[in-house]
C-alpha cells in the first residue's frame, strides 16, 4: 500500500473524552468503531480510498474488537456483502467511489434494497463531482431513488458525519431500507477534529458468534412472489417509517433567520458553501447566522413532504440549491408543495447552474438572481427591500471584479498548458505507450480500447493515446465489435486492477468465447496502483518481494495467477514481455497485429508499480548504505554538447526527470535536455533512444557507493589506462 | 507574533501589536502545488498549528489521480480569532476558495502560480502572493520541437502586477539544499509572510509532533522562512538595481589571423562569430574555420550592400553565423565519439549523477548509428561501394543495417574503441557526408543571397531557417528535407519571380519555419506551405499486412 497509517490508527483507538484529528474520510471511519460496526468491506477508489485502507492496516486492533474487514473483489461483491444484515441484527458498511462503483454495485444493492434488512445497512460513498474528480459526472441519487434505498449528504462537519453514521444505522435499522451516505471530495480530505466517544464491540462477531442460521423465511428472497411484495413494503412501510425517524431525531436541520420571507432549501453538503455565499453578500455571517432561514437536508432521500410544506408555507419565494442534474430535488418538492396547495414561488436550476460543481461563485450568482426575483416583488417590506438591494450590490460587484481579473490574466498569459496527471518516475507502463507509438509509425494507427486505471494517463501527452473508456476493466468488451468494422487489428488494454475487478468475466470470457480475433494487453504491475497500490491476487507475495530487489519486472512472474487463470479458460495465444524491453514490446505487438493466429491474443506486460518497489529499495539502500555495504545507484544522464535539442525523447517519454534547460553552448538557441535528481534509473531512456534510435547523448551511469576492492582495483586500473590515451 | 513582521512593506498591516483582521473574514490559504509534493502533509501541519495555537481551522484539498504529478490545491481556512475569545460561536468554513478573498496564496511552482492567477484567486488588494520562480516544465511545453517553454519573466511581471504583495524566490532549490521536500519550505514562507495568526514557534512544534524526517523538515521550513523574510525586505526596499548589463563575456582566444579578420564585423555579432571559430577549429582544424569565416564575409558584404539600419544588419550577420556555424558542425560519428571521451566529459558525468568522492562511476553510452552516419565518413567512392554491398544484406535479412550497443566507455576497450573513431577525423574532409553538407550549406547561403533582392528582412528569414538543422539520423534528414521544401517553395529563383514585396515573402519564411517546428511529421509545414503551391510530400513506404478475417 502506498501510505502507511500508523498515526491515523492510533486515532481510531481513542475513547471518550479524547478529541479524534484528521480527515473527514477517517472520522467517518472512527464512527463506525463508535457505532459497534460487525464488518467493513469495499473497493478502493479517491476519495474513500484512506476508509478501508486504514481498517486493513488497523487489522490487529479491530481483531479484538471483533470487527471483519473484507477487501472485496469490486463493488458488487462489496455491495453483496450487505446481505449479513437481511437476516442478522449486525451493523455492516461498505464504501466505494460513486457514481461508478454504485453502477458496479447496483444489481446486488437492488436485491438488497427489495429484501430489507434487519441490521444497519449502510453505504459510504465518495462523491466523485466537481473539481478533482476523475469519473463521468453523475449523481448516485438516482440509485437511491430508483431503489427505494435512503441517502444521506451530511453537513461537512467532523462531528456531525461522525454522529450520522450511527444515525445512518439506526435509520436503516428503523426502516429495514439500506442507506447510503455520500460524501463529497473536499469533505472527505477536509482535515479537522471532534470529542470521541468511546469505540463498540458488536454483539454478534468472530468473537461472539450467533446461535445458527436464520430459519427459512422465503419472504427475505429477492424472488417472486416476495418482490412484489417488498415493492409494495417500501412505499406503505419502509419508507413512512424512514420518515418519521428522520423527523423524530432531527436528522436535518432548520436554521431560523428574521428575513421569513425568503426560505433556502440545501443539501447538507452544500451548507458551508451556502454559507460562506450568503456571508459574501451581507446575508450572513461567518458564524452561521444567515438572514434567511435555512432547512439543511441532511438527508436528501426520502425527502419529508410535512416538513418541506412547513418550511415553504407562508414565503415569497424558496430555493432549492442541488448539486448535479437533473433536478430530483426540485422536482419533488415542487410535487409536494402542489398536492399541498402552496402556491409559494419555487426556484431552483432556473437560477442555479444546472450542472457542475456547486462553488461560492455559482452559489452567489443563483442567489443574486433570487435577490432581483424577490426585489421585483411588490409591498416588501422596507427593511428588506434595502436588505436586498445592498447584497444585490455586492455580488454583481464581487460577481464582475472576478470576471475581470480572470479577463485580465487572460489576456497577458493567454492559455496556461495544463498539467494533467501523469505517470510516475520510472514507471513501468510508460515504455509500452513508447512502444506503442513506435508500432504505430510504423504499421500504421491501430484502434486502441483504454482502459480505468494509471495507464490511461497514456491518454495524455505526448503519448495521446486510446479511442474510449467505457468502465473499468471493460476495454476488452468494448472492442468486441469495433474489430469486425477495421482492416486491421484492434488493441485493448486493461492493468491487473481491470482484469480482476471486471475484465476477466466481462472482456475475456467473451471474447474466447465469440472467437473474437483481437488484441488484449494486461499491464501486471502487480497491484491496483492508481487508488494507492492496494494488493490484489496477483500481487508478489512477501517473500518474494522482498529477495527480488534489482528486478523490476522478475519478481512478479513468481505470481502466475494471470496467466493460469487465462490458460485454463483456454486461452492460445499468450506471450509475457518485460515492459522496459522497448524493443521486444514493439517486436511482440507487431506480432499480435499481423500473425496468422485468430482469435484472442494475450500480450501480458509485466513491470512492478514503481511507487511499491521504491517503497522498498529506498530504506534497504539507505540502510545498506549506512552499514557500510556496497549499493549500486543507476542514474540515467544527457550529454548537453551532444543533444541536439529536438526533443524527439520528450515525444516517447514525459517521464518527470526528464526535462529541459538552458543549453551552456553561446551558439545553440534551443533548450537542451537534462534528466534531474529524481531519475530512479528505470533504463526506459536507453531503451528508446535504441527502439527510435534517437541522438546519441543518452548515457547510464551506474554510481558504486561503498565500492569493494575488486570494484576499486578494476576502477583504478581503467583510469590509469584511460589516463594514457584520453586529451584534456 | 514575531519580529519579522516589521519588515513588511505595508506598515498598516505589519504592527505586530495588532490582532489580524476581525471583520469577520478567516484567514485564507490556498495552496497550488503538484502531486507528489508534501501537499498533504504541509496542510496537517498547517491544520496541526493552528489547532496547538488555539485557533478554529479546517484543511481540505482535492488529491486524487492529481497525486500523480499532476497540478493540484489544497486550502486551508484559520479563524482570525482564537478559541477563547469566539465566546462559543463556530466559524463555518468554507470548503473551496473564494476568489478575490484568498488572502494568501502560496505555489511551488511558477506556471501553477499562473493557473490560479487565472482562475481568479489572486486579488490585487487582499491577496499575499507567495510563489517559488522555479518551473517544472509541463509535457506540452517539453515536447515542442524548439523552444516551447513558457516565458517565466512575462509570468512573474503578471503575477507581480495581480497580486497585493508579490514575494517569490526558488522554493525547489531552497528544498533542495534542506535535502527536504518543497512543502517544508512552502510552510516556511506562509511562516515568513507574517499572515499567520500564529508564530514560528507553532509551526515547528507542528513538524516535530509529526515525526517523519524532522531534521530535514525543520531545515526546509528555515530556509523557507528566511528566504520569505528576505524577498520582502528586497520588496519593501524597492526594485533592485537593474545589474549592469552588456557586460562582455568571456571570449575564447583566437589565432591572430582570424581575430583579426574580425575586426570588420559589427560588434553585437563577435560574441557569435569568435565562439564559432574557436569551436571550428576544436571541431575540424584551422583551415575550416577559415571557410567559415569566407562564409560569414560574404554575409557581411552583403548586409553592406542592402538598405537597412546598423541593428539589423548586424543581427543578419549574427544569426546567419551562428547557425552556420552550428551547420558546420554537423554532429557525426566522429565528433560524438570525440565528445565521449573527453576528460571534462568524465568529470561532468560524475557531478550530473551526484557521485561522492570514492564512489566509482561507470558509464554506458547509448549508440545506434545508421548505416548512412558510417558509410558518411568515408570517401564517396568507396561510401558507395560499400552501401551498394549493404543494400544488398539489408534486403536479404530484411531489415536495416544498425548497430545498437551500449558501450562502456569507461572501459578500456570501449574508450579505445571510440577514441579509434574520434582519430578518423582528419578523414573527415575527404567523406562523402561533408561533402554533402557543404553543398547543402551552399545551398542554404545561396537562398539567402537570392532573398536579399527583396530586402534585408527575408535574408533574416532565410539565415534563421537555419535553426531546423539539427538533430541525428532520422531526425536530422527530416530536417534537410523540410529546409528544401521550404526554400524551394518561397525562395526558390523561380518562386522568387512571384513575391514583390519582400515583408510578405519574411513572413512565409517565418510561418513556415514556425510550423516545420510544430510536429515532427511536417504535417503542419505541408498545411502552411500548401498555400504557396508546394507539391505534397512523397508518401513514406510502409509495410501493410491485410489480414483475413476469421469466419465462423
Amino acid at each position: 500500500m502506498e501510505r502507511s497509517f500508523t498515526r491515523e490508527v492510533e486515532m481510531l483507538k481513542r475513547g471518550s473524552g479524547e478529541v479524534f484529528h484528521g480527515e473527514g474520510i477517517l472520522a467517518i471511519t472512527k464512527g463506525l468503531l463508535e457505532a459497534g460496526v460487525a464488518y467493513v468491506g469495499g473497493y478502493q477508489g479517491a476519495p474513500v480510498s484512506h476508509l478501508l485502507d486504514v481498517l486493513v492496516q488497523a487489522s490487529e486492533f479491530l481483531g479484538e474488537l471483533g470487527v471483519y474487514v473484507e477487501a472485496c473483489s469490486n463493488e458488487a461483491s462489496a455491495a453483496a456483502l450487505l446481505a449479513a444484515s437481511i437476516h442478522y441484527p449486525v451493523r455492516g458498511a461498505v464504501t466505494w467511489k460513486s457514481v461508478v462503483g454504485t453502477n458496479v454495485a447496483s444489481d446486488a444493492l437492488s436485491n438488497l434494497a427489495s429484501a430489507g434488512v434487519t441490521g444497519g445497512a449502510l453505504i459510504i460513498v465518495g462523491e466523485d463531482y466537481g473539481e478533482g474528480a476523475s469519473v463521468i459526472q453523475e449523481r448516485t441519487l438516482a440509485f437511491a431513488l430508483k431503489s427505494s434505498v435512503c441517502l444521506l449528504d451530511p453537513r461537512p462537519d467532523l462531528g456531525l458525519m461522525a454522529r450520522m453514521v450511527e444515525s445512518g444505522f439506526e435509520l436503516s435499522e428503523a426502516s429495514s431500507l439500506p442507506v447510503i451516505m455520500q460524501l463529497r471530495i473536499r469533505a472527505c480530505h477536509v482535515r479537522g477534529q471532534f470529542l470521541c466517544r468511546d469505540n463498540v464491540a458488536p454483539l454478534n462477531s468472530a468473537l461472539h458468534h450467533l446461535e445458527g442460521p436464520a430459519p427459512f423465511d422465503y419472504a427475505r428472497l429477492s424472488h417472486p412472489p416476495a418482490t412484489f411484495r417488498q415493492e409494495k413494503q417500501k412505499s406503505d412501510l419502509r419508507l413512512p417509517n424512514a420518515r418519521r425517524f428522520i423527523v423524530e431525531h432531527e436528522l436535518n436541520e432548520l436554521i431560523d433567520g428574521p428575513r421569513t420571507e425568503v426560505g433556502l432549501i440545501v443539501q447538507g453538503g452544500l451548507y458551508n458553501t451556502l454559507m460562506r455565499a450568503l456571508r459574501e453578500v451581507g446575508l450572513a455571517d461567518l458564524y452561521g447566522d444567515s438572514e434567511f432561514p435555512i432547512l439543511v437536508l441532511n438527508v436528501t432521500c426520502p425527502l419529508v413532504p410535512e416538513q418541506i410544506a412547513a418550511f415553504a408555507e407562508d414565503r415569497k419565494a424558496v430555493l432549492v440549491i442541488e448539486e448535479g442534474q437533473p433536478e430530483f430535488l426540485e422536482h419533488e418538492i415542487g410535487s409536494i408543495l402542489r398536492r399541498a396547495a402552496i402556491d409559494t414561488p419555487l426556484y431552483g436550476k432556473d437560477l442555479l447552474a444546472m450542472a457542475g460543481e456547486y462553488t461560492v461563485e455559482v452559489l452567489v450568482a443563483g442567489i443574486a438572481a433570487l435577490v432581483e426575483q424577490v426585489k421585483e416583488k411588490p409591498a416588501n417590506p422596507q427593511a428588506l427591500g434595502a436588505l436586498l438591494e445592498h447584497s444585490s450590490q455586492l455580488a454583481s460587484r464581487w460577481l464582475e471584479s472576478n470576471r475581470e481579473r480572470r479577463h485580465g490574466a487572460a489576456l497577458r498569459l493567454g492559455t496556461v498548458p495544463p498539467r494533467p496527471p501523469g505517470f510516475c518516475i520510472g514507471c513501468p507502463e510508460r515504455p509500452v505507450f513508447a512502444a506503442l507509438k513506435l508500432v504505430q509509425a510504423k504499421i500504421g494507427p491501430i484502434h486502441i480500447a483504454a482502459d480505468i486505471g494509471c495507464h490511461a494517463f497514456a491518454t495524455f501527452e505526448p503519448f495521446s493515446s486510446g479511442h474510449s473508456i467505457l468502465g473499468y476493466g471493460m476495454s476488452l468488451a468494448s472492442a468486441a465489435a469495433v474489430a469486425p468494422l477495421m482492416r486491421q487489428r484492434t488493441l485493448a488494454i486493461m492493468g491487473d486492477g481491470g482484469f480482476w475487478h471486471n475484465g476477466l468475466l466481462s472482456g475475456v470470457q467473451s471474447a474466447l468465447f465469440n472467437r473474437d480475433d483481437v488484441v488484449l494487453l494486461i499491464l501486471k504491475n502487480g497491484y491496483t496502483s492508481a487508488t494507492g497500490t492496494q494488493e490484489i491476487i496477483s500481487s508478489p507475495e512477501d517473500e518474494v518481494r522482498e529477495i527480488a530487489r534489482a528486478q523490476p519486472a522478475g519478481m512478479l512472474a513468481h505470481n502466475r495467477t494471470i496467466e493460469t487463470t487465462l490458460e485454463g479458460m483456454g486461452l492460445k495465444w499468450l506471450e509475457t514481455v518485460h515492459t522496459y524491453d522497448v524493443e521486444k514490446m514493439m517486436a511482440t505487438l507487431t506480432e499480435a497485429f499481423t500473425t496468422d493466429f485468430k482469435g484472442l491474443k494475450v500480450i501480458i506486460g509485466e513491470g512492478e508499480c514503481q511507487l511499491e518497489r521504491q517503497r522498498r529499495i529506498r530504506p534497504s539502500d539507505a540502510r545498506r548504505l549506512a552499514k557500510g555495504k556496497r549499493v549500486v545507484r543507476v542514474k540515467y544522464g544527457v550529454d548537453e554538447d551532444v543533444c541536439s535539442g529536438d526533443h524527439s525523447c520528450m515525444r516517447l517519454s514525459g517521464c518527470p526527470t526528464l526535462t529541459l534547460k538552458d543549453s551552456h553552448d553561446g551558439l545553440k538557441v534551443d533548450p537542451v535536455v537534462t534528466v534531474e535528481d529524481g531519475c530512479v534509473g528505470c533504463g526506459l531512456c536507453g531503451a528508446n533512444a535504441h527502439a527510435a534510435t534517437l541522438c546519441p547523448s543518452f548515457y547510464r551511469a551506474e554510481v558504486i557507493q561503498n565500492p569493494g576492492w575488486r570494484d576499486r582495483i578494476m576502477a583504478s586500473v581503467r583510469a590509469g589506462v584511460l589516463r594514457l590515451v584520453q586529451p584534456a | 507574533m514575531d519580529s519579522a513582521i516589521q519588515i513588511a512593506p505595508s506598515s498598516a498591516t505589519a504592527d505586530s501589536k495588532q490582532p489580524p483582521k476581525t471583520d469577520g473574514r478567516p484567514v485564507s490559504i490556498l495552496i497550488a502545488a503538484l502531486g507528489g509534493e508534501g501537499g498533504g502533509v504541509l496542510c496537517e501541519w498547517l491544520v496541526d498549528a493552528a489547532t496547538s495555537a488555539g485557533f478554529p481551522v479546517q484543511g481540505t484539498s482535492i488529491p486524487g489521480v492529481a497525486q500523480r504529478t499532476g497540478a493540484t490545491t489544497y486550502y486551508v481556512e484559520i479563524s482570525p480569532l482564537a478559541q477563547n475569545e469566539l465566546q462559543g460561536r463556530h466559524p463555518i468554513f468554507s470548503l473551496t476558495p473564494v476568489p478575490g478573498t484568498v488572502e494568501l496564496v502560496i505555489a511551488s511552482e511558477l506556471l501553477e502560480t499562473a493557473r490560479v492567477l487565472q482562475a481568479g484567486f489572486v486579488d490585487p488588494i487582499h491577496t499575499t502572493l507567495i510563489s517559488s520562480v522555479s518551473r517544472t516544465l509541463t509535457t506540452l511545453e517539453k515536447m515542442a520541437m524548439g523552444d516551447g517553454r513558457l516565458d517565466s519573466e512575462e509570468l512573474k511581471a503578471t503575477a507581480r502586477e495581480f497580486s497585493a504583495e508579490f514575494i517569490s524566490f526558488d522554493m525547489q532549490a531552497e528544498a533542495k539544499k534542506a535535502q527536504t521536500v518543497v512543502s517544508a519550505v512552502l510552510f516556511g514562507a506562509l511562516a515568513g509572510s507574517g499572515k499567520l495568526p500564529f508564530s514560528r514557534e507553532f509551526c515547528e512544534a507542528a513538524i516535530r509532533a509529526q515525526g517523519k524526517g524532522v531534521a530535514q523538515s525543520l531545515a526546509g521550513f528555515a530556509r523557507g522562512f528566511e528566504a520569505c523574510l528576505a524577498a520582502r525586505a528586497a520588496l519593501a526596499a524597492g526594485p533592485a538595481e537593474a545589474l549592469a548589463s552588456g557586460a562582455t563575456s568571456m571570449r575564447p582566444a583566437l589565432p591572430a589571423r582570424l581575430s583579426l579578420a574580425l575586426e570588420r564585423f559589427p560588434n553585437e555579432a563577435l560574441d557569435v562569430l569568435t565562439t564559432a571559430l574557436s569551436r571550428l577549429i576544436d571541431y575540424q582544424d584551422e583551415s575550416y574555420a577559415r571557410l567559415y569565416l569566407e562564409r560569414i564575409e560574404s554575409v557581411r558584404v552583403l548586409s553592406e550592400s542592402l538598405a537597412a539600419s546598423v541593428s539589423q544588419r548586424a543581427e543578419l550577420v549574427r544569426e546567419a553565423g551562428r547557425f552556420l556555424a552550428l551547420w558546420m558542425m554537423f554532429d557525426d560519428v566522429i565528433r560524438v565519439a570525440e565528445l565521449k571521451t573527453r576528460a571534462t566529459r568524465f568529470a561532468r558525468v560524475r557531478d550530473e549523477v551526484r557521485a561522492h568522492p570514492g564512489d566509482i562511476v561507470q558509464i554506458a553510452d547509448y549508440f545506434k548509428p545508421r548505416l548512412e552516419e558510417l558509410l558518411g565518413i568515408l570517401p564517396v567512392r568507396l561510401g558507395r561501394l560499400v552501401a551498394a554491398w549493404a543494400e544488398g544484406v539489408q534486403r536479404i535479412i530484411g531489415r536495416p543495417l544498425e548497430l545498437a550497443l551500449a558501450l562502456r566507455t569507461d572501459s578500456i576497450l570501449g574508450f579505445i574503441a571510440l577514441r579509434l573513431v574520434a582519430a578518423c577525423k582528419p578523414l573527415r574532409p575527404r567523406g562523402a557526408r561533408y561533402e554533402q553538407e557543404q553543398v547543402r550549406i551552399g545551398d542554404w547561403l545561396r537562398a539567402l543571397h537570392d532573398c536579399s533582392a527583396l530586402g534585408i528582412l527575408p535574408a533574416q528569414e532565410i539565415a534563421l531557417c537555419a535553426r531546423l538543422i539539427k538533430g541525428y539520423g532520422a531526425t536530422n534528414a527530416r530536417a534537410h528535407e523540410n529546409l528544401e521544401r521550404i526554400i524551394a517553395t518561397l525562395a526558390s529563383p523561380a518562386a522568387l519571380a512571384q513575391w514583390r514585396d519582400g515583408a510578405a515573402l519574411a513572413r512565409a519564411l517565418a510561418s513556415a519555419r514556425q510550423a516545420a517546428l510544430a510536429d515532427p511529421e511536417g504535417r503542419a509545414l505541408d498545411r502552411d506551405i500548401e498555400r504557396h503551391g508546394a507539391r505534397a510530400r512523397p508518401l513514406a513506404e510502409r509495410p501493410i499486412k491485410l489480414i483475413r478475417r476469421a469466419r465462423a
